[in-house]
């Protein structure tokens, strides 16, 4: 009886607090830049190669299209990495209360949009 | 679960990968603000200098043993069928191991 | 007013289906618990646990317009129509906005939650200074209404491995009472493997739910230190003291 009973998790109608918009983004840019590694690594063994391989990977990162990525992979590093921060201080009690919480998860979220931005303004 | 790498374990290794990658990202963003190398000869001097080598490897380290815990956090979230789980867990770490070895020559071919 | 409820007879229904209400509000509605009697007068299949009516006994716990809480203590005046109410997420749905609380309490019974303290009794009462006693503060108003545990995404995806946080902060109240002698035990059992209390994302919607303005996630960060004999509070937070329902 147990196994048939239905259950309501329709993500889309239950309230996300700040705090949970901040870490579920946490968690999408983590995966995010855990598939950029790879890529990451093969633009440092090409540009470490030879000067024909340095200058490939610098015809590459001129492309539009590949900008655009790059700021993708910039705001997903300042999101991750100001998030993180604010997880580890929180590991430490400091800033844990629910009012300075709420706080530090709009900087955070907006922290990280606001170097996307910036890194678009300089890129793109 | 195996009890090797306990949740305890797992939560130091996140946090302490994620503070050296921080101190390795502010020197490395001051590094490229300051010094820009726009040569392939610069830039290939400097990666293949001793310390920024051993600096790069220990990123490196601190990095994939941080995607480890993180990614296999997801899988502890979401794969509920232990096989499953252990098979993604250890296509995982083939992954991990493979970027390892592929730093570590690429690393070692500066120094020839 | 009008409300969209969710309803469910396992008899008949294939899924659940929201029921649209519309009920003029009286004088006496100040909290949604109100309306949703008067409706029963309306509606009389209409099913929902309820008891006490003024936030002590935790029945009637139900998700209002995405956000758990209880109806006793919530303001009708707040509410945005139409009022959306749904049951727990996460939890099996009995019927209407009853759900399976078995899985929840088995959770709470895990962390084994009683004084264990095998010492001679005394002639009275195990003594605690007004200090000690005050480590409690923060933890002991859990009233097992599963509005954090039900909101809590990692409780969601693993219910019978992660404790919860509703367990967890019930976990702290005994690991930082004085009296307690277990504590080493309890360490192990919840830092002994990567479910029942690492699961924590600090994701804090608990602390945002809490109706009795509990912090679980706060509790679970100073269990983990004593796990990691990380010497910060050691001794047990300083948890501010709940919030008055109105």
């Amino acid at each position: 009886m147990r196994s048939t009973r239905p259950v309501f998790l329709n993500l889309t109608q239950i309230r996300m607090p700040v705090g949970a918009l901040t870490s579920i983004g946490h968690r999408i840019t983590g995966m995010l830049l855990a598939a950029g590694v790879p890529v990451g690594v093969f633009l440092l063994d090409r540009s470490l190669q030879d000067e024909q391989g340095f200058a490939d990977v610098a015809v590459l990162l001129g492309h539009g299209a590949v900008k655009v990525a790059m700021v993708l992979v910039i705001w997903a590093l300042a999101h991750h990495l100001l998030a993180g921060v604010r997880h580890l201080l929180s590991d430490f009690d400091v800033g844990s209360p629910l009012r300075l919480a709420r706080r530090s998860a709009w900087f955070v979220n907006l922290g990280g949009a606001l170097v996307a931005t910036f890194a678009a303004g300089a890129m793109l | 679960m195996r009890p090797r790498l306990t949740g305890l374990a797992a939560w130091w290794v996140q946090r302490a990968s994620a503070v050296c990658m921080l101190l390795f990202i502010i020197f490395a963003l001051a590094a490229f603000a300051l010094y820009p190398r726009h040569s392939y000869l610069e830039w290939r001097s400097w990666a293949g200098s001793p310390g920024v080598a051993l600096a790069i490897l220990a990123f490196f380290a601190a990095l994939l043993l941080h995607m480890w815990v993180g990614l296999r956090d997801v899988l502890l979230d979401y794969a509920k069928p232990a096989g499953l789980r252990r098979l993604l867990l250890g296509g995982v770490a083939g992954a991990l191991f493979g970027i390892a070895v592929w730093v570590v020559l690429i690393l070692a071919r500066l120094q020839t | 007013m009008k409300l969209s409820i969710s309803r469910y007879n396992p008899e008949h229904d294939e899924q659940p289906y929201l029921q649209h209400y519309e009920i003029d509000l009286v004088a006496s509605d100040h909290m949604l618990l109100d309306v949703l009697l008067r409706l029963k007068q309306q509606d009389n299949t209409l099913s929902f646990r309820r008891s006490c009516r003024e936030g002590v006994c935790g029945s009637d716990a139900m998700n209002i317009n995405g956000r758990n809480g209880l109806a006793c203590i919530t303001r009708t005046s707040a509410l945005r129509e139409p009022v959306v109410i749904r049951p727990l997420p996460g939890f099996p749905i009995i019927r209407d906005l009853f759900v399976d609380m078995t899985q929840f309490f088995k959770q709470y019974e895990s962390i084994t939650p009683y004084l264990v303290n095998d010492d001679s009794p005394p002639e009275k009462e195990r003594l605690q200074t007004p200090a000690e006693r005050d480590k409690l503060n923060g933890a002991y108003e859990c009233i097992l209404c599963a509005c954090c545990s039900s909101q809590c995404p990692s409780y969601w995806w693993n219910p019978d491995k992660f404790v919860g946080p509703a367990g967890l902060i019930q976990a702290y109240r005994f690991i930082f009472d004085s009296r307690d002698r277990a504590t080493a035990q309890r360490l192990d059992d919840l830092g002994g493997d990567p479910y029942r209390l690492f699961r924590c994302r600090t994701i804090m919607n608990c602390a945002e739910v809490c109706p009795k303005g509990l912090e679980p996630v706060r509790a679970i960060e100073a269990i983990r230190l004593k796990i990691a004999q990380v010497p910060v509070h050691p001794g047990g937070l300083d948890m501010h003291p709940p919030k008055s329902p109105t």
